[in-house]
Formats: C-alpha cells, sequence, structure tokens
C-alpha cells in the first residue's frame, strides 16, 4: 500500500492536481477576506460577542460547495491519468492487488481533500488575525469541528466520485454527477436525514453534528470496499 | 510442476456473445521464443489479456510456472514483464518518472531504471516529458518497462507495431538476445509471419479465435516447399497425359504444377512431355513462401 500511495503522489505530479488543493481555500479565504473587508463595520458589529465564530461560519457557507466541486475534480484528474494513455492495463498487469489499486486511489483523493481542508483551517485563523481579532479568543475545537466534521461526513462523497471516475472512462458524467452533487449540496440541510448530500452540514433531527460524521465514515467504509470489489472482478480494457 | 512456462487448457473468451478465443491452448517451454501469429482481430491481444489477468477466461485456465493464474496472480505476475497492444504512458512525466511510478510498485532498486533504460537505448531522453516521444520512443519505453521487474517471462503484444524498419530491427535483435543473456522466456505476438520467422523459434498460430497450428518454427519452413511449374502447350492434355503416368501433378486451369522430386524424376516428366509432343516452353521452380502458407491457413485473410 505504501508503494502504491508514493506511485500515486509521483503520478500527479505537473497535473496541476496540488494547484487546485491549494486554489479551493485559497479561494474562499480571500473572498472572505474581500467580503470582510468591504463590510468591517457591520459584520464585527453584528458578530460583536463572537467575532470568531462569525469568520468561521462565512467560511464555511462558502468551503462547503467548494469541498462538493472540489471532490469531483479531483478524483476526475487523478483517473484521468491512467484513461488517456489507458495506462490501465499496464497499471493492473503488475503485480499488485485490484482492490488495493482502487483503494490507493480513494486515499490519496482523501489524503488531498483532508491537505485542501487543513489549509482553510490555517487560512481562516490568518485571516482571523489580519482583521484583528483577539487572538486569545480563537475557538480552536469549533473551528476544527467545523472543518473536519464536514470533510468526514463527505467520505462517501469522495469514494463515489472516485468510483465513478475510475469506472468510466468518459470523464463527463463523474464530472455532471460532481456538479449536480455540489448544487444539491447547497441546499442540502432541508433535506431528510438520510441524504448523504445534507450530512456535510452537520445538520440532523438529534441536534448532534457527530452523526452525521459517523454516519459518514460509515457509508464511506462500506462504498469503499464495494468499489474495491466490484474493481478487482472487472475486465480491463 | 509440469515441463510448460505457460500453459493453457480450453482458454475460451466470449464478448458479446461471441466466441473471441476459443479453446486455445498454448504451450510454451522455458527460454523459448514464441512467436503468437494471427491476423487482425484473430484474439492475440485477448488471450494476451487473459494471460496477464487482466480479462477473465469465460471458461478454460491458464497455469504460468506451473501455477493457476487465477490463485497466484501475484506470485506469478511479480516474474513477468509485458506490454499489451501498444504502450502505456503518463505523458506529463519523463521517462524516468514513468519508470519510477512503476518501480514503487515492484519495490526493485533505483539502479534497475538506468539499466532498462541503457538496454532500450533512452538514457539520453530520459529527462524529457513522454508526450514529445516518437512513437518508437514509446515503445522502447513500453519494452522498459515491461523489463524493469526483471521478469523471467516476458510478453509482448505487437512490439515492433509502428516502428521503422531500423527500429524493428533493433527490437527484434533486442528480443533475440534476450533468452541468451538473462534466461527470459518470450511471448511475441504479431500479424507478421516474417517477422516470427525471423526471431521465434516456436510459433502458434491462430485465427477466429482457434489454435490452428502449434509447433517449432523449423516444421512451418519445411511445409514451404518447392514446386515443380511447367508451361506447355495444351496444359490440360498434358496433365491428364502426365496423370495417367502415375505423375503428381495439379492442373487449376492456368497453371500446370508437378510436386517437386529429384532431378532424374523432373527429367523423366520432361522427357514424357516431349514424346507425346507437347511443346515444353519453360520448366520452373516455385517455392511456396511462408506468407502464402500463412494466408492459406488463415483462409486469405491474413497480413497486409
Ligand atoms: N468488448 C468487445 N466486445 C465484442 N467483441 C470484442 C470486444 N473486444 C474485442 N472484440 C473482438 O475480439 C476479436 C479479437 O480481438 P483482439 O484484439 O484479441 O485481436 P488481435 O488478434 O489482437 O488483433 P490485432 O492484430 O488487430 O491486434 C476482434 O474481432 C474484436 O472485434
Ligand atoms: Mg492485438
Amino acid at each position: 500500500m505504501r508503494g502504491i500511495l508514493a506511485s500515486e503522489l509521483l503520478k500527479i505530479r505537473g497535473k496541476m492536481v496540488w494547484f487546485l488543493v491549494v486554489l479551493g481555500p485559497v479561494g474562499v479565504i480571500l473572498l472572505q477576506a474581500v467580503n470582510f473587508g468591504l463590510r468591517y463595520d457591520y459584520l464585527t458589529d453584528q458578530y460583536a460577542d463572537d467575532l470568531w465564530g462569525g469568520l468561521i461560519g462565512n467560511v464555511v457557507t462558502l468551503a462547503l460547495p467548494t469541498l462538493l466541486i472540489g471532490i469531483a475534480i479531483l478524483a476526475s484528474m487523478a483517473a484521468g491519468i491512467e484513461h488517456q494513455t489507458n495506462a490501465w492495463k499496464q497499471l493492473l498487469a503488475l503485480p499488485v492487488s485490484r482492490s488495493a489499486v482502487f483503494a490507493g486511489k480513494a486515499l490519496l483523493h482523501v489524503l488531498l481533500l483532508f491537505v485542501s481542508c487543513t489549509l482553510m483551517l490555517i487560512g481562516t485563523l490568518a485571516l482571523g488575525f489580519v482583521l484583528g481579532f483577539d487572538a486569545g479568543a480563537i475557538p480552536y475545537g469549533r473551528l476544527a469541528e467545523l472543518v473536519y466534521y464536514p470533510f468526514l461526513a463527505a467520505l462517501p462523497l469522495m469514494v463515489l466520485q472516485v468510483w465513478l471516475s475510475i469506472t468510466m472512462a468518459n470523464q463527463a458524467v463523474p464530472l455532471t454527477v460532481g456538479i449536480i452533487g455540489m448544487i444539491v449540496g447547497m441546499f442540502g440541510s432541508r433535506f431528510d436525514d438520510w441524504v448523504p448530500y445534507k450530512w456535510p452540514h452537520l445538520i440532523n433531527a438529534a441536534g448532534e453534528p457527530l452523526y452525521s460524521v459517523a454516519c459518514g465514515i460509515g457509508l464511506g467504509v462500506v462504498l469503499l470496499l464495494i468499489g474495491m470489489l466490484q474493481f478487482a472482478g472487472k475486465d480491463v480494457k | 510442476m509440469s515441463k510448460w512456462i505457460v500453459e493453457t487448457n480450453q482458454l475460451t473468451k466470449k464478448l458479446g456473445g461471441k466466441a473471441v478465443v476459443s479453446d486455445v491452448n498454448l504451450r510454451i517451454k522455458e527460454g523459448d521464443i514464441y512467436g503468437f501469429l494471427g491476423p487482425n482481430g484473430a484474439g492475440k491481444t485477448t488471450t494476451i489479456r487473459m494471460l496477464l489477468g487482466l480479462a477473465k477466461p469465460t471458461y478454460g485456465h491458464v497455469h504460468i510456472f506451473g501455477h493457476e493464474l487465477a490463485r497466484k496472480r501475484i506470485e506469478i505476475l511479480r516474474k513477468v514483464g509485458s506490454l499489451v497492444e501498444y504502450p502505456s504512458f503518463y505523458g506529463h512525466l519523463t521517462a524516468y518518472d514513468n519508470l519510477e511510478a512503476v518501480r514503487r510498485l515492484l519495490d526493485v532498486p533505483r539502479s534497475r531504471i538506468d539499466q532498462v533504460l541503457e538496454v532500450v537505448r533512452l538514457t539520453k531522453e530520459a529527462r524529457r516529458a513522454v508526450k514529445g516521444y516518437s512513437l518508437g520512443m514509446k515503445q522502447r519505453l513500453g519494452i522498459a518497462t515491461a523489463l524493469l521487474g526483471q521478469p523471467q517471462l516476458l510478453v509482448l503484444d505487437e512490439p515492433t507495431n509502428g516502428l521503422d524498419p531500423a527500429g524493428i530491427l533493433e527490437i527484434r535483435e533486442l528480443i533475440k538476445r534476450m533468452p541468451q543473456e538473462h534466461g527470459v522466456t518470450i511471448l511475441v505476438s504479431s500479424h507478421l509471419l516474417s517477422e516470427i520467422d525471423q526471431m521465434a523459434n516456436r510459433v502458434g498460430i491462430i485465427t477466429k479465435g482457434k489454435m490452428i497450428f502449434q509447433d517449432e518454427t523449423q516444421v512451418l519452413r519445411q511445409q514451404a516447399r518447392s514446386r515443380i511449374q511447367l508451361a506447355v502447350s495444351e496444359p490440360e492434355e498434358a496433365w491428364r497425359m502426365l496423370l495417367a503416368h502415375g505423375y503428381h501433378v495439379d492442373w487449376d486451369r492456368q497453371q500446370l504444377t508437378a510436386e517437386l522430386t529429384d532431378d532424374k524424376a523432373v527429367a523423366t516428366m520432361v522427357a514424357a512431355l516431349v514424346q507425346h509432343e507437347f511443346a515444353v516452353y519453360r520448366v520452373q521452380e516455385e517455392s511456396a513462401s511462408l506468407e502464402q502458407i500463412f494466408l492459406n491457413m488463415t483462409g486469405g485473410e491474413g497480413s497486409l
């Protein structure tokens, strides 16, 4: 598995993948910088008793759709590397287990998005400092929760996009699913609790964000196992 | 353990309801350069995919190094290098990084990369992105990738596809050297008999999914026996007369041909013709080319 991941990391070099991983959070933070810059007095007045909370809330509103579309684009790019020159046949004729190859692609994807989310967290802190918020009042716990909980709750969507992108040579389908997913996901909070696109919003009847996280991890693992099995049994073009 | 490095039994693959490969019993011995020959669409690539575990046989079994592929795929593939159809590569990476991406999965020392680059003479170009390579260079990179894991069995599907004559010669020499220098067994497919004839010691011919010939290349060559072609006046009557005198001759309404026998027999045959007052214009030896045999075997759907 280490070999597979090392190989995957080498393959995404020079493919703009890392650029996108950075672009997502930087874009969100810059937009919020503009937002807070232009409406500084109004917003600091509105969030006077919880400046950091206000900032985090605003970041998360933009971060969710960015995360959803990022999931689709990154999955498609990583799989596209193999589809482009039909490298699957070479990769899968090597002494590696098919399921491990699939798991490796999924793991790489999760890893890239984890980096993105972490950059989002760092960016939020940096923006807060720039805006002159009190460094002593940083709600570290809440910040981490609001960045990493949606990330974990979105695990099934990550596996889904990876699976679609790997299975289909034509990336139009997975990308369409991803874009629709992003739009649906923006209104996710209105759905029933069982809809996975709602989970990243961390909203549920019980009012316990951890339920959404647990569902995400659970379904993510199940989808991963199904994807691994399906990929292992399939003929390679 | 059986003596075969590769052995398939009743290997069959159905695609879209049609048997694309049907009952193929491949036999490859250690040290063989096995030429896998067949016209376009015969099922060579499909068979090779099954040998590498890329496609599952609909029916039948594959044994490599005496183990069943379905059970020991990873152990077997550790000792197999392959190039299927056209070379795969990551265009945005350099040749070196392409090999490195594979090397990380094979877990062989980094020095192997320089060695295989040397073998296919790509060392100088190794730091360039592969998307800028010529077809021949990509093909050579494909072979380098196949060699990376120091395989005992090399499976090359049309490795000279798209190469110029110099490139073909180079690859051919490379393939011929391999068994002697590294004790490698090679399966090489092609739709050109002349190519196989120049490197393989054993040949399997497949057409429409069926194996129609499998033996030493020598045996195939023996079939390329010569015949004697006779140009005479009234060939049809001459044919009747010669048959009546017990000569083995053929008349296809255009040409009168006799199976080649010794010089004396040819002489008496000509004498008989003259005696019966046929005018003999020409007596010439015609050797059936391997290509002709191949075309006959595959029912005309031969190479270009
Ligand atoms: N997915 C598929 N569905 C139906 N038929 C297929 C499929 N893939 C391949 N075939 C058919 O299988 C046959 C064998 O194809 P294969 O690629 O094995 O031939 P080949 O001997 O390698 O030919 P070539 O010399 O052109 O490479 C062809 O007639 C092809 O049309
Ligand atoms: Mg082929």
